[in-house]
């Protein structure tokens, strides 16, 4: 780890002014971050803490009756708290460990869109809002390949707002070391129509598989799902190849139709 | 008498509230350096430039060495002096350690490390068994072979033939601690070394050698081990020959520990390896003839890699009796860690692909595997030869085999055929969800087949007091080694265990140990204790009776006591007597195992004074659409003869399947092009964790004492139930069978993904 200075502002406009100095990084939960600075992959010259942002943490209903989750929330308290979208809570429920879920927070998640981060799929598939210091951005638009996403330079994920949809559910393929999704598909049945977002898979990160997603909404049963895509830009690694993870797509999507409630 | 009772760990309590002492736990002395290795960065080439300033003047550090600062090459092998500890320049593998970094503190000494700069000049490393074999890169001077009869003979006239072949991937030890030693100088250039070994000798031999010293002024104290596991065999040199140098030429003690990444990226593994079977058999599947040619994958030294493969070969007809046999090992030089010792020793992958040939045969000809299996057994009545004259391919006759029985009474015992039934109901109604059930056997050699290693030593002292001073060359690793020979000792004395102390292994106590390793911890090191006993004892006796006025025969021990028949003393009042009346209340003790005939080039001989038996039966249920799959339930029969603790075996057996299982399911080494080891880390390579082992887990120990004279006879556990973990992928090969036609030719480890691509060969082979 190289050196860096340190602060952690209590309100977000304070740490949105933290933010605007040279080489400046916001710390969420750490889950991430620390780890690459341990591994000298980054060298900020401060690091802002989110974690004393009281503003920024919690669950509630909204107004419109969507579920927001403050950037700055656990993953332990989001699977505590987020009952009004139980998908969503089991989802929380299950990444990584105790250890990562009572650190790591869904604004650090969604920030660093790790490709085979679970929390992307859910965002990506319940056509959730990113909240920031700044605007709202709609996760259509969020998503911009791996680790890449929408946000700016210094700009502070402060909400996420999730509409609530009539059935979801998310179904995750462990690798069984890291626990971190081999395949992760989180299928999401609205009034409008279904939304199939599919994490841990593509080289470009977290996607929609909208061959799914028309045939899910024609039909929403596991029978309608479509053949598994083809391999072709899947991730390959250690872990699996990238045929396999194209295939395990189908199983997944399946599994989470039968399984949404 | 202690013996034979389930008595907890002796550091259970210890271990479970943390106080147990290991090497890092040691409290150093002041101005105590630690270590770190700097590692090569490519697989094979030499060092073109290497610039280390920067690590010298880094905060902390205290010296810097290359192999040219070293006082000798420092030689690490335990076999054929090809292991110096530092690169000589030229680079064997990715992991390698180049230069030695000294500092005040761990993190120190690591931080130096990265500040290193090395310029390589690369060559392409031979990584795969293919590599190797096309650039004829071989251990020993070609492959060796053994054979019995004429097997190509037997194969070309049987009725049925077949030929395959099975990859079978390594494994990581993953010791709960990881390696780590700490060197302590002492006056007149004399060295004591703490080391988290299985064998202390060959760390004291070492060091000797690398500092130029006689053994006699290196002494090696071991207290426990958190797991071996073979891993700890040989791969400590390094660290206590670094602390030693470290330590001799600063006058500081020295410590070094591997980070995790560093112990995967540095140290031996389980040998890796391909057998290729050609099988010769009738309509009931008996074999007439067999060939192996079995590929070891051995990385750049020697290291264990000769003995290793011979066991494979030693086992590569597991439990069956085979008329006409070859087997050819090639044992392959690789720029890669250097393979080592992992419990099995080679005996799990030879036999694995002697059970993957009996799966073979019954799915060639439609049989049930089990009775293919039992068909094929030792001693089998269906055989046509005499059971009392059959021999191994390496010609020991099989004077005692239990698996007959033990086989009929697990069938019974875990309600096998009904199982296997419903197995079968499942799997034709079940279009998703396939199970699996299959049984294997386990016949594994005891003895180290270097037969000089089979000695072992013992000091006993008995105080005025009465209590009980007991050391012996056996290590303490985490498989209670140390209660089991205590529970000898107070038995033969007669008193309780409280009455004994155990003391930590220590080169200057027991001399010329061999390591704790071929399961024979407790066989060796308990006769020698029992021998050490034996001694006081007789000479307590004769006291007592000259005392006494009786014949020596009258005395007795027993109940914490002495008595003749008319008067009782307590053991403690016998002690004072007998050192009031100048009795020598101290004895070594010494054990050399009979019978043992070796010829390893020839292959023939009685390399093993017995062998332990084992049965299991093992379910799993098999998501034919992911490949997922889980271990339902394991049943297992096992031979320890008469246990010396049953509480002790259990958990060794309990504990060697999930191990076995975890070899061939999750664990999973991935090398990269370069020659880099991708799974450095828990986070990347899986072993099984408490909550995989089956739901159901029944372990049941077969009821009988060992034909041969052993420790009160009992049997050696250590390694043998490591390979019921066979039954697991039998057990899936058996679900994915019910797939379709075809074979399911599973390799291990046997993920999900591999699974899965076996269960599409068998759907699409109509």
């Amino acid at each position: 780890m190289y050196s860096f200075d340190m602060e952690s502002p209590s309100t977000v406009a304070d740490a949105a002014k933290a933010l605007g100095q040279d080489e400046a990084q916001a710390l969420g939960g750490g889950q991430t971050l620390i780890p690459t600075l341990k591994q000298r992959l980054a060298s900020p010259s401060v690091l802002v803490s989110l974690a004393g942002i009281a503003e920024m943490k919690g669950v509630c209903t909204a107004d419109d009756g969507s579920l927001a989750i403050g950037g700055g929330t656990t993953h332990a308290t989001v699977a505590a708290e987020a009952g009004a979208y139980a998908a969503l809570a089991a989802l929380a429920g299950n990444i990584g460990d105790p250890a990562v879920r009572n650190r790591g927070t869904i604004g650090g998640s969604l920030a660093n869109n790790d490709p085979s981060a679970c929390y992307p799929s859910a965002a990506l598939g319940s056509g959730a809002t990113i909240v920031t210091n700044k605007r709202e951005i709609a996760a259509d638009d969020y998503f911009q390949g791996m680790f890449a996403t929408a946000l700016d330079e210094g700009e502070i994920i402060t909400e996420v707002r999730f509409p609530v949809p009539e059935k979801a559910s998310y179904m995750k393929f462990e690798q069984p070391a890291s626990r971190f999704a081999l395949v992760g598909v989180f299928v999401a049945k609205y009034a409008d129509g279904v939304r199939v977002a599919v994490t841990g898979a593509s080289e470009e990160g977290v996607y929609r598989w909208s061959e799914a997603e028309a045939a899910l909404s024609a039909n929403f049963s596991a029978d309608a799902v479509p053949a598994a895509p083809s391999g072709d830009g899947m991730i390959s690694d250690l872990h699996a190849s990238g045929d396999y993870r194209a295939h395990l797509v189908g199983v997944m999507t399946k599994r989470a139709v039968a399984a949404a409630s | 008498m202690s013996v034979a009772k389930p008595l907890p760990h002796d550091a259970a309590r210890l271990h479970v509230t943390g106080s147990a002492r290991y090497v890092d736990d040691i409290p150093t002395p002041a101005g105590c350096l630690h270590l770190a290795f700097g590692l090569a960065e490519i697989a094979s080439g030499t060092i073109a430039r290497i610039d280390l300033d920067q690590t010298r003047s880094a905060p902390g550090v205290v010296g810097v060495w290359c192999a040219k600062d070293l006082p000798t090459d420092c030689d690490c092998s335990p076999s054929a002096h090809d292991e110096p500890l530092l690169s000589d320049d030229s680079i064997h593998y990715l992991g390698q350690p180049v230069f030695l970094v000294a500092a005040t503190s761990h993190l120190a000494a690591r931080k130096a490390v990265a500040l290193a700069s090395i310029t390589y000049e690369e060559r392409k490393p031979i990584l795969s068994i293919d590599e190797a074999l096309e650039a004829g890169s071989h251990f020993e001077e070609g492959p060796r072979i053994w054979q019995k009869g004429d097997a190509e003979q037997a194969i070309q006239s049987a009725p049925h033939r077949l030929d395959g072949e099975i990859e079978i991937g390594g494994q990581e030890h993953f010791y709960l601690e990881g390696q780590a030693a700490l060197a302590v100088p002492q006056e007149g250039g004399d060295m004591l070394v703490h080391s988290s070994t299985q064998h202390p000798t060959e760390i004291q031999h070492k060091v000797a050698h690398a500092l130029d010293i006689p053994m006699h002024a290196v002494r090696v104290e071991t207290r426990r081990m958190g797991g071996g596991f073979g891993g700890k065999e040989s791969q400590g040199n390094a660290l206590a020959i670094a602390c030693a140098v470290v330590a001799l030429q600063t006058g500081k003690p020295a410590k070094m520990r591997y980070d995790r990444d560093d112990d995967f990226m540095v140290t031996g593994k389980r040998h890796d390896f391909r057998i290729h079977y050609s099988a010769g058999f009738d309509a009931k599947g008996r074999l007439q003839g067999l060939a192996f040619t079995q590929y070891a994958r051995c990385g750049w030294a020697q290291d264990l890699s000769l003995p290793v493969a011979d066991r494979a070969m030693l086992h590569a007809t597991n439990a069956y009796f085979v008329p006409n046999v070859r087997i050819e090992s090639h044992r392959l030089k690789t720029n890669t860690q250097s393979a080592t010792a992992f419990r099995g020793f080679g005996g799990p992958q030879g036999m694995l692909g002697m059970e993957r040939v009996m799966d073979h045969v019954a799915h060639h000809l439609d049989l049930d595997p089990t009775a293919v299996r039992q068909a094929n057994y030792f001693g089998s009545d269906q055989n046509a030869v005499p059971a009392a004259v059959q021999t191994t391919p390496y010609g020991q006759p099989v004077e005692e085999f239990a698996l007959g029985e033990m086989t009929k009474a697990l069938i019974e015992s875990s309600d096998f055929k009904a199982r296997q039934d419903a197995v079968r109901a499942w799997n034709e109604t079940q279009p998703v969800l396939k199970k699996g059930l299959a049984l294997t056997p386990v016949m594994f050699g005891i003895s180290f087949t270097l037969t000089h290693l089979n000695q072992a030593g013992a000091l006993v002292h008995v105080y005025q007091d009465g209590s009980i001073h007991l050391n012996h060359g056996g290590t303490e690793m985490g498989q209670g080694l140390f209660q089991k020979v205590a529970q000898v000792a107070a038995s033969r004395f007669g008193v309780g265990l409280e009455t004994i102390k155990i003391t930590a292994t220590d080169t200057a106590k027991v001399p010329n140990t061999s390591a704790t390793a071929a399961s024979s911890g407790s066989d060796l090191n308990g006769m020698a204790v029992l021998a050490a006993c034996d001694t006081i004892r007789n000479r307590m006796a004769d006291h007592l009776a000259q005392l006494w006025q009786v014949p020596s025969d009258k005395i007795a021990f027993g109940d914490t006591s002495v008595t003749d028949g008319n008067r009782t003393i307590s053991f403690a009042e016998a002690a004072k007597l007998c050192y009031e009346g100048r009795i020598s209340l101290s004895s070594t003790g010494f054990y050399r195992t009979p019978k043992l005939e070796w010829d390893r080039l020839r292959g023939q001989g009685r390399p093993f004074f017995y062998f332990a038996y084992g049965v299991s039966a093992s379910e799993v249920v098999v998501d034919t659409l992911s490949g997922e799959y889980r271990i339902l339930r394991a049943d297992i029969l096992h031979d320890c003869g008469a246990s010396l603790n049953p509480a002790l075996d259990i958990g060794q057996i309990e504990g060697g399947f999930v191990q076995g299982a975890g070899w061939l399911t999750t664990e999973e080494l991935v090398w990269d092009d370069k020659g880099r080891l991708r799974t450095h880390a828990p986070s990347t390579y899986k072993i099984p964790a408490c909550s995989d082992r089956p739901d159901v887990f029944n372990v049941a120990l077969w009821d009988g004492a060992n034909q041969e004279d052993t420790i009160y006879r009992s049997k050696a556990v250590g390694e043998p139930p490591f390979m019921h973990g066979i039954s697991v992928l039998m057990a899936l090969s058996d679900a994915v069978a019910s797939c379709g036609r075809g074979y399911p030719d599973l390799n291990a480890p046997a993920t999900p993904e591999r699974v899965l691509a076996a269960v599409r060969r068998v759907q699409n082979e109509l």
